[in-house]
């Protein structure tokens, strides 16, 4: 009995920490350029840690499995019979509901609660959704279709709608996405962290996730992130070219 | 052949005479979506008489006796037979080519997403290709393992003779080669691009294929209903003596949970379907801005296709607790928590749908109750790993293919399971939603989970059903070659998603190219292990030992008949008097199986 | 673990539990249908609340109501009739049943007539109205087609005291659209 305790465990620990230090030390986000993307991150980065010592202890019983409990089959003799373990079910029942409650207090609740915040904003801008192409309205009601342009350090709420099908907004880099539904405003809030354009980052861009239609692929533009002083003239320099 | 090609011709005849009628009617084209409608419906009609309906269900509504053919020969699996083991027989080699259909067109999606540009198609054909395949896996991983495996092992491990309804039994597993045949015929009318979700509005507009894939929908839902009706009625009343609720075999409880779960939502699909169909051709406008609104849509949809996933996922579980018991010797660790788990997940999963909607614009105050229930979903598929964990513990371990499939089952379902509570979670979701992450998760819950489960049931099941033994090295070698390729080809894609590759593309930004170039090619060569798949059923055929009627020296029911086993299962009625997996206890005896059975004379049977 | 009564020459299942598979299965049946109904249901109440037409023809609707209760009833006798044996009352309240059936589908006829000006599909109204009025003619109607076949039988001197599972099955479905429609009236004509 005993004697399987001592690898699994040992086993599932060295896992666990590999994990975790793999989960440390190799970075598998892509950078990050709002504050909501913090929040997400966090919560994605926690939820490995907490997966680590899952996926650690099936790991740890597979190695055993195969190094310590394998038997040829010549002797087809069986194992013991452990039909079931009151306590050891228990246990596992409180474990796996803690949890699953803590990953919903945090990341859930907390993230919920960060990402959606309080329900103000800096600047509004209008995004509408047709196939296959973004139009922005600016706060000054001026509109551009080629690039989104964002000022940064301050909050801004997308007003999105649709015309036509779903599409769904989405700026991988500022990791926030919501759906544009034909007859349904729907909402989403960032704060640009710093500047900086597409070329810096594949992720600085909108990119339509939902499938739309032939050109959903297609459906993308480039985000730039400019102070706030150069946001405003670029917003009024729209109205000139016109 | 008689019957198939009787149904063929009437297929096509009420096909012609549904298009004709609609035409009189109200003129149009042949190519209307109407005229295709009723169509559909009369070919199907037609398909379903021409198969054996007029015999097994039209001579009982004139008064006559029904017959059903109980022919002996390879021509049973051309028609219309109420044998149990010849239904699953032919859901499992029907949905086997379904299988290889899907993924050659997945290796069509992976040559094109091997560079980005496109290569080989164009973006339109791309998203036809996507839906096709996910259309397809999904029939697949609904229906394959509880098809095959459920029609011809649940009837034998209670002790039965046949399914409650035999007739209707065989009519559901018909009902499937018309969808089927419904899909693939679909590009002819410019098939369907919206996906295999076939979100609305996007789904009302677009090509006419869209409206067979309703068509061939809505009939595969009325297939598994009918299919999970009788697996419930089954397990209920034909239970042999002595076989409690407590003693049934643990795949049996997972068919019969999965039974509960298709039987009651699997009209949601067919509803959101119907809708689609009629907002297409009878001028209803269910999904238009300021009706509905895809939301609506999705609500229907997903309170189907979430737990859709489960009925997938579900019968896997009794295939690897199964193998699990068998091949470590012990008995299956924790039954009652395990069985009292299935349950709560048939509950929970009907109560978790908009986990697919955290980003769909649907009212706030929904996301945290979803959140909670989805994530409380994950303890009873715990004690699902559990029971796994405590029956392999100091077991005797026999690795043998179904053994080795099924750690690889292990593996990949928890790395599917643990990424499915970054989905679960809004924060993470918001930003991974439609990213190939999503992907990543889903092939390796369905994939790792069904499809996995569906091959370890096959080798396990093998033996029994074909009387021979196939090469156990060749299939190690293939089993951990599945493994390992099908890790390299989804791993990467988890890496593709969180660095912001959406899926559902033809074309990708540069940036993405060398992880999909690796998942490419991985995925080629997963493809080409199939290969080694076929090679052994072809040795089997040809070279395979006799296998015995029990070979893993198992101890459920259907390993205490001859293999194949005989017309009836059993020789006489067998009755039950201890639990399914005594494994470890000293003294019990076991019967001798029964003797290889003699042929029976072919010739109609009258039933009762 | 199993042991085994003396091997018999030819083994067939004790068939004594298909009568019980059979209800269990017709009621799993109704219950299935509830649902595909719910989740119509539920898209009505989704796409247009609790929105309530004003200009439908309610006098026409309770009729149809009060005739589909009726048949009901008539389809019920028939039961008890066949139950005691009486073939002759069977077949009257049978077709009694049917002609009612057909009445009600005439009805609806009408009524989907006139409100195809008032609302029509393209509406949001007037989707979910023709939908749950579909569905449920389509229902009537097949519940009619299965009710003839009984006629037929009853007819040709099928059915007894001892064996009447094929009517009582079509019976206990016509209940159900009863039944269905009992949800859908006030659905669709009252809240
Ligand atoms: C067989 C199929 C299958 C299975 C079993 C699952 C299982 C789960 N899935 Fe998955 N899922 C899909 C198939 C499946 N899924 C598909 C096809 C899609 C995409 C559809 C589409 O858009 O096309 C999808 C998408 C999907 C989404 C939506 C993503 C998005 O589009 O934004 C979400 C979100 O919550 C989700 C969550 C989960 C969760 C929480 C589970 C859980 O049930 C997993 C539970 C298992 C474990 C957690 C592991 C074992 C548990 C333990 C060892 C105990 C200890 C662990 C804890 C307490 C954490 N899935
Ligand atoms: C049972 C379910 C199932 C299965 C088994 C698979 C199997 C595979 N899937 Fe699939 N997949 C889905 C269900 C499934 N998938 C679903 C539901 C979607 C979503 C669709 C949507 O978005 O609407 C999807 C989408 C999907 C995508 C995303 C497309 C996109 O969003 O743009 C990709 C991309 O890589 C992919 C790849 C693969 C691969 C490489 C396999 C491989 O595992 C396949 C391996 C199997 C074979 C290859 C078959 C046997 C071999 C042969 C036929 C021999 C000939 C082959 C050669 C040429 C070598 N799948
Ligand atoms: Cu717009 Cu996808
Ligand atoms: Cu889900």
């Amino acid at each position: 009995m005993r004697r399987s305790w001592l690898p699994v465990g040992l086993l599932w620990l060295g896992y666990t920490v590999l994990l975790i230090a793999l989960t440390k030390y190799v970075a598998i986000l892509p950078a990050q350029w709002a504050e909501e993307a913090q929040v997400v991150d966090e919560a994605f980065i926690l939820l490995m840690y907490l997966g680590s010592p899952v996926m650690a202890l099936v790991l740890a019983v597979m190695t055993w499995g195969i190094i310590g409990w394998r038997s040829d089959g010549a002797d087809r003799e069986d194992g013991p019979n452990q039909q079931n373990n009151r306590v050891l079910v228990t246990t596992w029942l409180v474990i796996t509901s803690a949890l699953a409650i803590g990953v919903l207090i945090n990341p859930g609740f907390v993230g919920l609660a960060e990402i959606r915040g309080e329900p103000s904003s800096d600047y509004v801008i209008g995004i509408q959704a047709a196939q296959f192409f973004w139009e922005i309205t600016y706060p000054n009601g001026e509109t551009a279709l080629d690039e989104l342009v964002v000022p940064a350090e301050k909050r801004v709420r997308y007003d999105v709608s649709s015309v036509d099908v779903l599409h769904s907004f989405w700026i991988p880099a500022f990791r926030v996405k919501i759906d544009a539904v034909p007859g349904v405003p729907t909402q989403v809030y960032t704060t640009a962290t710093a500047e900086g354009t597409s070329d810096d980052d594949v992720n600085l861009r909108v990119q339509c996730a939902e499938l739309c239609g032939a050109g959903h692929a297609a459906m993308a533009m480039p985000v730039r992130v400019v102070s706030d002083a150069e946001f405003n003239e670029y917003i009024e320099s729209l109205g000139g070219s016109e | 052949m008689k019957y198939l090609i009787r149904a063929i011709v009437l297929g096509i005849v009420g096909y012609i005479v549904g298009v004709w009628l609609t035409l009189a009617i109200r003129g149009g084209s042949p190519t209307d979506e109407v005229a295709v409608v009723f169509g559909f419906i009369l070919a199907l009609i037609g398909w379903l008489a021409g198969i054996g309906g007029i015999e097994a269900f039209g001579r009982q509504w004139i008064g006559k006796t029904p017959e059903v053919s109980t022919a002996r020969g390879w021509q049973r699996y051309f028609q219309f037979t109420v044998d149990h083991k010849v239904i699953g027989i032919q859901y499992g080699v029907t949905l086997l080519g379904v299988l290889l259909i899907g993924g050659f067109s997945a290796m069509i999606m992976r040559i094109e997403l091997a560079s980005p540009g496109m290569s080989i198609v164009d973006l339109e054909e791309f998203n036809k290709l996507v839906s096709m395949h996910g259309i397809l896996m999904v029939a697949v991983a609904v229906a394959g393992i509880i098809g095959a495996f459920g029609n011809y092992i649940i009837p034998i491990q209670i002790g039965a003779a046949d399914m409650a309804f035999p007739r209707l039994n065989a009519l559901s597993y018909w009902l499937v080669p018309p969808v089927a045949i419904g899909l693939l015929s679909a590009p002819l009318l410019g098939s369907f691009s919206a996906g295999w979700t076939a979100y609305a509005p996007l789904s009302v507009g677009g090509d006419s294929g869209q409206i067979l894939f309703n068509m061939a929908i809505i009939t595969f839902g009325l297939s598994s209903i009918l299919g999970g009706l009788n697996i419930i009625v089954t397990v209920i009343t034909m239970r042999a003596p002595g076989m409690t609720w407590g003693r049934l075999p643990i795949f049996t409880w997972a068919g019969f949970a999965t039974a509960l779960l298709a039987f009651t939502v699997t009209q949601f699909f067919a509803a959101a379907l119907v809708l689609i169909t009629m907002d297409r051709v009878a001028g209803t406008d269910f999904f238009g801005p300021d009706v509905g609104t895809g939301i609506l849509y999705e609500h229907i949809f997903w309170f189907y296709s979430h737990p859709a996933v489960y009925i997938m996922v579900l019968p896997g579980f009794g295939v690897i607790l199964e193998i699990a018991t068998a091949f470590s010797r012990k008995p299956l660790f924790a039954y009652k928590a395990v069985v009292g788990s299935l349950l709560t997940i048939v509950g929970l999963s009907v109560v978790v749908w908009a986990h697919h909607m955290f980003t769909s614009g649907m009212a706030d105050f929904l996301q945290a109750p979803f959140m909670i229930l989805t994530e409380a979903i994950s303890i009873p598929t715990g004690v699902i790993f559990l029971s796994i964990i405590g029956t392999l513990w100091q077991g005797k371990l026999w690795f043998r293919t179904p053994l080795v499939i099924a750690f690889g089952w292990l593996f990949n379902f928890l790395i599917g399971g643990i990424t499915g509570i970054f989905l679960a979670d809004v924060a993470t979701d918001i930003f991974l939603h439609d990213t190939y992450f999503v992907v990543a998760h889903f092939h390796y819950t369905i994939v790792g989970g069904s499809i996995f489960a569906l091959l370890a049931a096959f080798f396990y099941w093998f033996p029994k059903i074909t009387g021979r033994m196939y090469n156990d090295k060749l299939g190690i070698i293939f089993a951990v070659s599945v493994t390992v390729l099908f890790n390299t080809t989804f791993l990467p894609l988890f890496w593709v998603g969180i660095n912001g590759m959406n899926r559902r593309v033809g074309d990708y930004p540069q940036a993405y190219e060398s992880a999909n170039k690796f998942a490419s090619v991985s995925a080629l060569l997963l493809g080409s292990t199939f290969l080694l798949f076929v090679g052994n059923i072809a040795w089997s055929a040809v070279a395979g030992p006799k296998a015995g009627s029990n070979p893993w020296n198992a101890r459920t029911l259907e390993w205490q008949v001859s293999s194949p086993p005989s017309h009836h299962n059993f020789r006489s009625q067998p009755v039950i008097v201890g639990p399914p997996y005594d494994y470890g206890v000293p003294y019990v005896v076991f019967p001798d199986a029964e003797p290889a059975p003699e042929p029976d004379e072919s010739g109609k049977e009258v039933l009762v | 673990m199993t042991t085994t009564k003396p091997p018999s020459t030819e083994y067939h299942q004790d068939m004594s539990f298909q009568p019980r598979a059979n209800l269990i299965g017709l009621w799993l049946f109704i219950v299935s249908e509830t649902f595909l109904f719910g989740a119509f249901l539920a898209a009505r109440y989704y796409s247009t609340g609790t929105a309530k037409p004003e200009e439908l023809n309610q006098n026409l609707a309770l009729m149809l109501t009060i005739v589909l209760l009726a048949s009901s009833l008539s389809a019920y006798m028939a039961e008890t009739s066949i139950r005691f044996n009486h073939r002759r009352n069977f077949v009257i309240y049978i077709s009694g049943t049917i002609i009612m059936g057909l009445i009600f589908l005439g009805g609806v006829g009408i009524e989907l007539k006139e409100a195809i000006h008032l609302y029509p599909p393209g509406t949001p109204y007037g989707s979910s109205y023709f939908m749950l009025i579909g569905l449920h003619a389509f229902h009537v109607v097949t519940g009619l087609i299965a009710l003839g076949f009984v006629l037929f039988l009853g007819l040709k001197g099928h059915y007894g005291s001892d064996d009447y599972w094929g009517a009582e099955g079509v019976i206990k479905y016509w209940h159900f659209v009863d039944l269905a429609w009992v949800i859908i009236y006030p659905t669709l004509y009252l809240f």
